[in-house]
């Protein structure tokens, strides 16, 4: 029948192999951008360097493209994820900032979870009435905003006022407690410091509110829209005649099968969050891969790394591809009638 | 004669759909009492599935209102009810079997979680867990061990004759096994043959007849006072439809509720119901004893539909139909609503709503339960073909 644990391991499966494709398409897309234009171009990127500096570059960009991407992929597929120009390897820090954009987005998620399909329920339930308004108001808002502008709005403006700290994960650089995991929050945890982790919080609370107020939208807009589907449905009225209260017959009945829709929609938005945290990360000073990528880029003056970026993409492209993942198996799990194949 | 469950008093429910106004059921009176069945018939449009929804106030208000009229259950009137405290009087008070079993069970939870719901929600109300209703002067009092002299008792006893589960309620704390055995018992009162595989099925593995019995299950297992069914067999296939029916049959000897039967179909109000209103327009134009508003209809209405039902069409060759076609509901006939297509209108028909009177001129004028007919002529509906 397709509904067998044995089906939801070959459906994994299947979608993990389709990652190699994905991958290489993106590593080739990448790297060409990247690379393209940078033949003899040395010196005007670096222009304040040293002579070493410009004679590693030119030895590494300056042979043909072809041979470039060669050379880059047989280091990629030892495990080497290369170097910035300036000798600084990608993998340690890498290593290192990914937990924290994980901890980031995976908290922009769940904002997005509790706070936007509510608000979806909300305006369906009061559909065409002010309350249905006020959320349309606020998830299109949401959606219009700009990324950097409102990280800038909320760490210059609403953080202040309402007395968040707006930038780094800690109060102090570095914190009492040995950083196992590298999410603030988490360790905190681990080492059973309750202040540090009400601050580890509080540093939190604000990105994560960002990303998850522009990416909320479609979460809010889909619940909204199927929960407008699914309320005129026999069940719901089967469910109301059974004599359970109007918060059971949404948030039990309906909910569950408009979730279906949202769930899907969830998925996609992993790429906007992703992307959003580049611009969120160094506004807020969070040390993740969206900085890590910001910088080697060359965002703010520093010096550009481009297999540093190159690996930032290949992660961003893992994550897309595994939230979707996630969110098909989510599909099966929610709605009985769905194969995995 | 025992108290009404159900006493409808002029009731009128309106839709108001862009400019216009849909008078969907006008004026419609009805009692039934425990153990009884009344069915109402009527072509499609006639206002009668309205009337059934607007009972338990399942109708969407707006656009539906209920202009004027009482639906008093159980001695409360549920026109005046509001909405929060609508939940409490349905399910364990009023229970209902939808017309479209395809649809009216959750896809996305299975038949076992579908029907324990139903009996949870009951076991705390009894319990006192749940907030009873309280908004009458006579408040249903689920806490109470279920006594026989009420219809709630009287349910109890029969639909669940082993006992356990009865006494698991008055134990306050049923076990898993004692808990899963009242799914099951409540299954097995539909007849189904093998209930511990339905159990774990979601409603898209099973067929429409199985559906629909699970539904009639769902709504027996709170034990309601007042069973509305509202066309329970017309979705299905012809040979499925016979078999629910048959358990119908069997349930309403089984079930002492009272049971509002709706239906288009004669055959299966003559067969299930104690009580027949024929509705045409948003109107009952006749009501009384089955048999004998089949036997001898007093509305002219009554008698074309049960000359144009299918089971003449062999001996009076082609179908016979009633000619012209239903109201625009908008913009209703004046006076009796069914003179356009009656062969008795005269111009008193066209100018006045006649009464719901007795067929007997002798009978008391107040019974609810003789045969009436609305009709100013209904001593020649004999004589038409």
């Amino acid at each position: 029948m397709g509904r067998n644990p044995g089906d939801l391991v070959l459906f994994i499966g299947k979608r993990l192999l389709q990652l190699i494709p994905v991958l290489l398409g993106v590593i080739v897309l990448t790297f060409v951008c990247t690379h393209l234009k940078l033949v003899g171009l040395c010196n005007a990127v670096y222009p304040h360097a040293s002579p070493e500096v410009i004679n590693a570059c030119n030895a590494k960009y300056g042979a043909p493209l072809l041979t470039q991407f060669v050379q880059y992929i047989t280091t990629l597929f030892q495990g080497n994820w290369g170097a910035s120009p300036l000798g600084t390897p990608v993998y340690p820090a890498i290593a290192a900032d990914l937990p924290a954009t994980i901890e980031l987005v995976l908290a922009a998620l769940f904002l997005m979870i509790v706070i936007g399909i509510p608000l979806g329920v909300i305006a369906a339930q009061y559909s065409g009435r002010w309350a249905d308004h006020l959320v349309r108001i606020f998830y299109l808002s949401g959606w219009a905003t700009p990324t950097y502008l409102g990280a800038v709005i909320a760490a210059v403006f609403i953080g202040p006022a309402l007395g968040l700290p707006s930038g780094g994960e800690y109060s102090t650089v570095v914190p009492p407690f040995p950083q196992y995991t590298h999410m603030s929050v988490v360790d905190a945890i681990i080492a059973l410091n309750f202040p540090y982790t009400i601050d580890a919080l509080e540093h939190l609370i604000l990105p994560a509110s960002v990303l998850a107020f522009i990416n909320m939208g479609i979460a809010t807009r889909m619940t909204r829209a199927s929960m407008l589907e699914v309320l005129p449905l026999d069940y719901v009225r089967s469910a109301r005649m059974k004599g359970l209260g109007e918060f059971w017959v949404m948030y039990k009945h309906a909910l569950r099968n408009a979730l279906i829709t949202t769930t899907t929609v969830l998925g996609v938005t992993a790429g906007g969050l992703l992307a959003g945290t580049v611009v969120v990360e160094e506004v807020f000073d969070w040390p993740g891969i969206g900085q890590y990528a910001y910088d080697a880029v060359g965002g703010g003056g520093s010096t550009a790394n481009f297999d540093g970026a190159i690996a930032v993409v290949i992660i961003f492209a893992i994550g897309v591809v595994v939230a979707n993942l996630i969110a098909d198996i989510m599909y099966g799990v929610l709605d009985p009638r769905v194969e995995w194949r | 004669m025992t108290e009404p469950v159900l006493s409808v008093e002029n009731l009128t429910v309106t839709y108001t759909v862009g400019a216009g106004t849909f008078f969907a059921v006008s004026d419609v009176s009805l009692e039934i009492e425990p153990g009884r069945v009344v069915g109402i018939v009527g072509e499609t449009g006639c206002g009668k599935s309205t009337l059934a929804k607007a009972i338990p106030r399942l109708l969407p208000e707006p656009p539906a209102t209920i202009g004027s009229g009482s639906i008093v259950f159980r001695g409360t009137d549920l026109v005046g009810v509001s909405r929060r405290q609508l939940p409490m009087v349905r399910g364990t008070g009023i229970g209902m079997i939808f017309q479209e079993p395809l649809n009216s069970l959750n896809p996305a939870f299975r038949v076992f979680d579908q029907i324990a719901e139903s009996i949870r929600i009951r076991h705390y109300r009894e319990m006192g867990w749940l907030k009873s209703f309280q908004g009458g002067d006579q408040p249903f009092d689920y806490s109470k061990p279920p006594d026989t002299t009420t219809v709630a008792g009287s349910l109890a006893k029969v639909i669940v004759p082993s006992g356990a589960a009865e006494e698991a309620v008055h134990d306050r704390l049923a076990t898993r096994s004692q808990f899963r055995e009242e799914v099951l018992s409540y299954l097995r009162l539909v007849r189904i043959n093998d209930p511990e595989t339905i159990l774990n099925l979601y409603p898209h593995e099973l067929s429409g007849g199985m559906r629909q019995r699970i539904m009639i299950a769902m709504a027996l297992s709170e034990k309601p006072a007042l069973l509305i069914a509202d066309e329970p067999t017309s979705a299905l296939d012809v040979t499925i439809q016979a078999q629910v029916l048959t358990l119908m049959k069997e349930l309403i000897d089984e079930v002492h509720a009272a049971i509002l039967f709706i239906s288009h179909d004669l055959g299966v109000i003559a067969e299930t119901a104690d009580e027949v209103g024929v509705m045409y327009a948003g109107r009952i134009v006749e009501y009384g004893p089955v048999a004998e508003v089949f036997r001898d209809p007093r509305h002219p209405y009554t008698k074309m539909l049960l000359r144009a039902a299918p089971a003449h069409y062999k001996e009076d060759g082609p179908l016979s139909t009633i000619p012209g076609s239903v109201p625009n509901l908008s913009r209703p006939p004046p006076g009796c609503r069914f003179h356009p297509r009656c062969a008795l209108a005269r111009a008193v028909c066209r100018g006045e709503t006649p009464p719901l009177a007795p067929v007997d001129a002798n009978a008391p004028a107040d019974s609810r339960h003789i045969h009436r007919s609305a009709c100013y002529f209904m001593g020649e509906v004999a004589s038409l073909p």
